[in-house]
């Protein structure tokens, strides 16, 4: 990839998104509801890789984020525009993101993972308690959602932009920084990095995304409770994706949301009771050998292809 | 007289019961070349870490170009100039060697110009460290003594005017020791740096250095030019003391 300058990557981006915009009207409604799937996963794995590959944290908070923008949706559905809930949903997550960040970034490894998961919990449980108090309900209906066309089209400019943000940011002073931080960060400190501001910046910025998606996804599904939105295993499975795509890289959570999408539905219809059993083996065996993800399949093959 | 670029006065640092620090008073001038010796255990990198705030001391302050930095995080230390390297080199393993030496152009040394600008490019500092030819390697992937050296690079990136080197020189061989000495004195030459420098295998740097500093139990107890500190009575007892072996003598004229 790094042999391709910023602005191809970003014209390639746009152009598959330009692609992939005429779906709606070339697919059938089962194809479409799967490459928005696909889509919807790409977007998150790729916001996650953004701050998580570059500086090896290991975020458990995407659900949280999620959850809070289909809240967002779920609440002002009836007074909002769906544009500007979406937005509203991305931005609340990302102040949420920056206020949390500040307090906890300082910790590490375990200590992070664990500490996110919480947030998510909490903010669970905190919705769940404020719903049942002040507005007598567990679940959201919404009504008049927008045209599924309208949704595919807000879920593919998200994740576009996620792709877009991931490839400039990693072009950038800042993931400059994340990676050092990534690497060393009390050596990125000596060498003139204010960790802690970069940190918060980065973690706001890749929750904006997943928070931005549950807005939009929340009008998919119309009937919307705290269980489903904040929904422990968008969490995991966004990590996984992006872990066995290769983190730190923008491709390979892309090709890995399609793959583990595509594979989820395969694997479900053909063999209803045991797919989860083989997805979970397949993951074992991805993880066992091929720890740098599917992008290093790419980096083997081009080092093949140069000794050849 | 001139403003010192870097002062320590009266810097202590405790663990608990522990004083690895203990009042230590040290200014270094633009153009200086000072070693700090001093036998294992003897505070000195302990001391470094205060003077690029990695730690706060305990008590006393750190000025640096007439700004008391006393407290503040490291990156404001580098970005005022300060800039370091580690007895184990701390380099950034995944990343090629040619972005080791971006990265302190990139931050701490952002807002400043080096003395002259034969070093505001990578490049132009990797070729001056002979490190040219393994610009696109991964800095994980050099040889131990290649990783020194980049380290320095790391530094010079980060346009100091004050480097600290800890114990470049350990794990060279003579040769290599020689040729880092040397490229220590033509980076402070060329740049007009302060530099402050660490070293255990104390012969060596008694030959390069002006003016040394002994450090023995957290105290400073000498602080002179080399031949005079090599006879100093006390020097030779801390040293004698805790190894038995007198191993500060110059063996050459200081030029």
């Amino acid at each position: 990839m790094s042999r391709f300058t910023l602005r191809d990557s970003i014209l390639a981006t746009l152009l598959a998104a330009l692609v992939l915009s005429a779906m709606p009207w070339l697919m059938s409604d089962f194809a479409l509801a799967l490459t928005l799937t696909c889509l919807m996963y790409a977007g998150l794995a790729v916001s996650w890789a953004m701050f998580c590959g570059a500086t090896n944290y290991l975020s458990l908070a995407t659900a949280a984020f999620f959850g809070m923008g289909a809240y967002v949706t779920a609440w002002g559905a009836e007074t909002l525009a769906y544009g500007l809930a979406v937005l509203l949903g991305g931005l609340a997550a990302a102040v949420f993101a920056a206020l949390v960040g500040a307090a906890v970034l300082h910790l590490r490894g375990a200590y992070f993972a664990v500490i996110t998961f919480g947030l998510g919990e909490l903010v669970r449980h905190g919705i769940t308690y404020y719903e049942k108090a002040y507005a007598g309900t567990v679940g959201r209906v919404i009504s008049d959602p927008p045209e599924t066309v309208t949704i595919y089209h807000t879920v593919l400019l998200l994740t576009a932009l996620a792709v877009v943000t991931a490839l400039a940011v990693r072009a950038s002073r800042l993931g400059l920084a994340l990676r050092g931080i990534g690497s060393d960060e009390e050596r990125a400190r000596t060498l003139g990095v204010d960790t802690r501001r970069a940190k918060v910046l980065a973690f706001s910025l890749s929750a904006f995304f997943p928070g931005a998606l549950g807005a939009a996804m929340a009008m998919r599904w119309t009937y919307i409770d705290p269980l489903s939105v904040f929904n422990p295993f968008i969490g995991f499975q966004t990590v996984l994706i992006a872990m066995v795509g290769g983190a730190h890289t923008i491709l390979g959570p892309i090709a890995s949301s399609v793959l583990f999408s595509l594979l989820t539905e395969y694997l479900r219809l053909q063999f209803p009771y045991l797919f989860l059993v083989i997805l979970g083996l397949l993951l074992i065996l991805l993880v066992l050998y091929l720890p740098g993800g599917l992008a290093s399949l790419l980096d083997r093959w081009r080092w093949g292809k140069s000794r050849a | 007289m001139r403003e010192p670029l870097l002062s320590a006065q009266g810097v202590s640092v405790r663990f608990g019961g522990l004083v690895a620090v203990d009042e230590v008073d040290l200014a270094v001038h633009a153009g200086e070349l000072v070693g700090v010796i001093g036998p294992n255990g003897a505070g000195k990198t302990t001391f470094f870490h205060a003077l690029s705030g990695i730690l706060v001391p305990t008590s006393g302050r750190i000025v640096v170009v007439g700004d008391d930095l006393t407290g503040k995080s490291a990156h404001a230390f580098a970005r005022h100039g300060i800039a370091r390297t580690f007895q184990t080199p701390r380099v950034f393993k995944e990343m090629p060697a040619i972005d080791n030496i971006r990265f302190g152009l990139e931050f701490a040394g952002r807002t400043r110009k080096h003395a002259h600008d034969a070093f505001d490019e990578p490049e132009a500092i990797l070729e001056f460290l002979g490190l040219a030819d393994v610009a696109a390697v991964p800095a994980g992937g050099l040889t131990p003594s290649k990783q020194r050296l980049l380290e320095i690079g790391m530094a010079l990136g980060a346009r100091p005017r004050v480097l600290l080197l800890d114990e470049v020189a350990a794990g060279l061989t003579h040769t290599e020791v020689e040729l880092t000495a040397q490229l220590i004195r033509r980076v402070r030459d060329e740049l007009g740096l302060a530099v402050i420098w660490i070293e255990h295998a104390v012969r060596v740097l008694m030959d390069y250095v002006e003016r040394v500093a002994v450090l023995h139990q957290g105290r400073k107890i000498a602080d002179g030019d080399p031949r005079a500190v090599a006879k100093d009575a006390g020097v030779i007892e801390a040293y004698l003391g805790d190894e038995g072996e007198p191993a500060v003598e110059p063996t050459r004229k200081a030029a």
